[in-house]
């Protein structure tokens, strides 16, 4: 017969020496990953003493948190289980529109901005309905609005870029706050704060978990499985609309071939930061970390003159180095 | 029987964590011999058979196959040494023909160097080799396009093929109609006349006791019985398989009141057909059945997680609809599933989030936020109550042993406050000590006044924990027994009406015994209309 062992961590966990917690702490996947970044900023601080210069950490900062943006939507679908591809291309949809409605159709900035965001929920709500009710997996109908509203964009531009923006929508990508921070660090801090709060503290997060986990378990312990799993695929391409928003703010048009490729970044960023593709595990501050890898990775490769056709390689190298490790855990638990 | 063994175990032993699966067993088979191989869930048969098949290996004993000792290592030394099982999932290459499946492996080759495959020798061969068995099939046929009957025949024309002088079954007739079984039967008559030894394991008696030459009992992992077939009966062996006491089950009397789940006459999209049933306050309800008999299938109706398709579904008197599983736990329905790991549990979330899975909703509060203070109550409140063994409350579930998992699940169901309770094969995969501390506990809620719905398919735990047994068979309830008056064989004979009707049906009907050219044709319809799970 088994003796009742039902203690708490609590007695415990105060009585961690310093020692302990600090080997805790390197215990911890995401700051390992932190001395990571932080070694490479002082890499490119030795060869290239610039790359610490207040300009190149403007845009360093600036990259970096529209990367987070993306990589913490993407992040949603990868926690139920599945994944989103679209990302870039909506990206590249989000940008013209917005200038489209801005400029085409002459509507407030405000509204362009609505309008954009309500396209993103449709998209999001029709994957998510196929993924819930026809059980497809979120990798074949992504990649079906991947192609589709890349060919939306051309045709709604015939390929020529939206240009004219206004200043007060550029602001979004160009600005700054105090002349210091880059607007887009604000927006992904918003971004970041509420993905947090939602994952880390409220019943829905919880669900969104379980149902990564194990989506039958969750299902038969009353979760409305199929609302977290549209909620995560929403919340992915309205993260994807708003990166393309700024991206188009900052170059201060819509292009059409903006977004190409960033999901292979957003989904690297994700992964890095420790969300299991199998579903269930990982939280917003390793996504944080994975995004801001990546940021000074890039920043580095351009701050060191390395020739830009070697950038995707590297950066799918890492993806396939945190790939590697992701599953290497994972059959070590098993 | 005065003839060499074919195979002769002598003193295997096996244990598992928690559990001693087999105890000092010797086990024989002659050639040319049928043997049935019975026992109760849980009593040792699919050990020994996973051993002989190289599944596991023994702790203790030894095996002589052909008058030498071997030792089988993995599944493929069996198949060398010449001992095959039959599964009941079959081990076929679905989009090949039947004969590519015979020969898989070692095709005959046309053309050496380049390394053709002679498809119409390797054809001709496998109609030949099943023709031998007194089975048809023709060799191109997709083996898709097969019953899973004439799967079967396939896999053991396959097994006979290679050399196979011991032929294991695992339940093969329970996927079959009774027309199969036949066939399957004159096939094992055709085996026996090769020398070859078969041993045959199925719940199903009337069956074994038809086709077998001799029987070798277990129970609790000992060996209890061997009968030949001439002084074989259904009570015999029956009163083998259970013959204990059944301290295992400590139910005490609980005041049963009023009704708490109704259902009248209810139908569903998942095989469930007319099933009328109530379970009252204080009361444990089993219900008993052979697997696929769509007790599971009750159970999912109730929760939502399958279509009702006709009748009415009564909680406290009143008529409720359920369309989801979130209906369901509001509606104070709990369910312990019968697969945890599938069903019951997020395997890699700690022990306070599986337990605190079901009432999330109920302990959050502003903007979502989940209380973590009342969160952590509830789980030290369960993990102290029903003594699970574990660390702390943040240990990762997957971590834990079998039995107290599944008191994970139960107090993941008991933190929600059910007034019903639905277990599916509670004790399932769990140790004794588990099991009895399980039992005890379903006690204890019923004189709470909590309703419980117990499917299990072990008798013992059915007769030992039931105040009342509802018995079902394809689909539908076919006996109702009250607890002084429980019987395993009546209750057996009600969960077997349906098979032993369909039988009389089909005496009269015109089968060529060896007439297997369009079996998938004309066993298709029955099929359909088998058992599912």
């Amino acid at each position: 017969m088994q003796k009742t062992t039902a203690q708490t961590g609590a007695g415990g966990a105060q009585s961690k020496t310093s020692g302990e917690r600090l080997r805790a702490l390197f215990g911890q996947p995401e700051f390992i990953l932190f001395l990571v970044v932080i070694l490479l900023i002082v890499l490119g601080g030795i060869k290239n003493p610039r790359s610490l210069g207040v300009e190149n950490l403007k845009i360093m900062t600036r990259d970096t948190a529209i990367l987070a943006i993306a990589a913490i939507g993407v992040s949603f679908t990868i926690l139920t289980g599945g994944i989103d591809l679209s990302v870039g291309s909506i990206i590249g949809l989000a940008g013209v529109m917005s200038a489209y409605f801005m400029i085409n159709w002459g509507l407030p900035i405000w509204l362009s901005i609505t309008l954009t965001l309500l396209i993103g929920l449709g998209i999001g709500i029709y994957h998510g309905l196929f993924v819930t009710k026809l059980k497809m997996h979120g990798f074949l109908i992504t990649l079906v609005t991947m192609g589709l509203a890349r060919g939306f964009i051309l045709v709604i531009t015939n390929a020529f870029p939206i240009t004219g923006l206004a200043r007060a929508f550029t602001a979004m990508g160009q600005g700054y706050v105090f002349n210091l921070i880059p607007i887009p660090v604000l927006i992904a801090a918003g971004v970041a704060g509420i993905a947090f709060f939602v994952l880390r503290y409220t019943y829905i997060g919880r669900q969104i978990y379980a149902a990564g986990g194990n989506v039958e378990a969750a299902r038969f312990s009353g979760v409305n499985v199929d609302a977290r799993i549209i909620l995560c695929y929403v919340v992915s391409v309205l993260c994807a609309s708003i990166v393309g928003m700024i991206q188009a703010a900052r170059m201060s048009l819509g292009h059409p071939g903006a977004g190409e490729g960033y999901e292979l970044l957003a989904i690297t960023a994700a992964i890095l930061g420790g969300v299991s593709f199998s579903g269930g595990q990982g939280g917003v501050i390793g996504i944080l970390v994975g995004a801001l890898l990546i940021g000074v990775l890039q920043n580095l490769l351009v701050m060191l003159n390395i020739n830009p056709y070697w950038h995707k390689i590297v950066i799918s190298l890492v993806l396939l180095a945190a790939i590697t490790f992701d599953y290497a855990r994972r059959r070590r638990r098993v | 029987m005065d003839k060499q063994p074919l195979l002769r175990m002598e003193s295997i032993s096996k244990r598992f964590p928690g559990v001693q699966a087999l105890e000092d067993v010797d086990f024989e088979v002659y050639p040319g011999e049928v043997l049935g191989f019975l026992g109760e869930n849980g009593a040792g048969k699919s050990t020994l058979v996973k051993i002989l098949s190289g599944v596991y290996t023994k702790d203790q004993g030894t095996i002589w196959f052909k008058g030498q000792t071997v030792e089988i290592h993995s599944p493929h030394a069996a198949q060398n040494a010449g001992i095959t099982t039959i599964y009941q999932e079959l081990a076929l290459v679905p989009y090949l023909s039947v004969a590519e499946n015979i020969f898989l492996n070692r095709e005959p080759r046309l053309f050496r160097p380049l390394g053709m495959v002679d498809f119409r020798l390797m054809k001709r061969q496998a109609e030949e080799i099943m023709a031998d068995l007194g089975v048809e099939i023709p060799g191109d046929k997709l083996v898709k396009e097969l019953t899973v009957a004439a799967q079967q025949m396939v896999e053991i024309a396959k097994a006979i093929s290679r050399n196979a002088s011991l032929i294991l079954m695992d339940e093969p007739t329970s996927a079959l109609s009774s027309r199969e079984v036949d066939a399957l039967f004159s096939l094992m008559g055709r085996l026996k006349e090769k020398g070859v030894g078969v041993v045959f394991i199925s719940h199903r008696l009337e069956e074994v006791l038809e086709v077998v030459d001799r029987i070798i009992v277990m129970r609790d992992g000992h060996r209890v019985g061997d009968l030949s077939r001439a002084e074989a009966t259904k009570a015999k062996i029956i009163q083998m398989m259970v013959g204990r006491e059944v301290s295992l089950f400590p139910k005490e009397e609980a005041t049963i009141g009023e009704p708490i789940l109704e259902l009248r006459n209810l139908s569903g999209s998942n095989g469930v057909r007319d099933v009328s049933l109530t379970v009252h306050k204080g009361e444990i309800v089993g219900l008993a059945g052979l697997v696929g008999a769509g007790r599971t299938e009750v159970a999912r109706l109730i929760c939502g997680a399958d279509r009702v398709t006709g009748g009415s579904l009564l909680i406290d008197g009143t008529e409720v609809q359920i369309h989801h599983t979130g209906d369901a736990v509001d509606q104070g329905i709990g369910w312990v599933p019968e697969d945890r790991k599938q069903h019951g549990l997020v395997l890699g979330m700690d022990v306070k989030s599986n337990i605190s899975l079901a009432i999330l909703k109920r302990i959050s509060g502003f903007a979502g936020a989940i209380d973590a203070g009342k969160e952590r109550d509830v789980a030290l409140h369960y993990v102290d109550a029903l003594s699970i063994a574990t660390p702390d409350i943040a240990q990762t579930v997957s971590n834990l042993s079998g039995g107290n998992q599944q008191k994970v699940v139960l107090a993941k169901w008991l933190s929600s406050k059910p007034k019903l309770l639905i277990m599916d094969e509670p004790t399932r995969g769990i140790d004794v000590g588990a099991k009895a501390e399980v039992h005890a506990l379903m006690s204890h809620l019923a004189q709470e006044g909590m309703g419980i719905l117990m499917i299990s398919s072990e008798m013992p735990e059915i007769i030992g924990m039931s105040d009342r047994v509802m018995v079902m068979c394809q689909g539908r309830i076919t006996g109702e027994f009250a607890r002084p008056n429980l019987s395993q064989e009546e209750i057996m004979t009600a969960a077997t009406r349906f098979l032993r009707l369909e039988a009389l049906d089909e005496t009269g009907a015109e089968v060529a015994p060896t007439g297997f050219e369009h079996m998938g044709e004309q066993m298709a319809v029955h099929l359909a209309n088998e058992d599912r799970d």
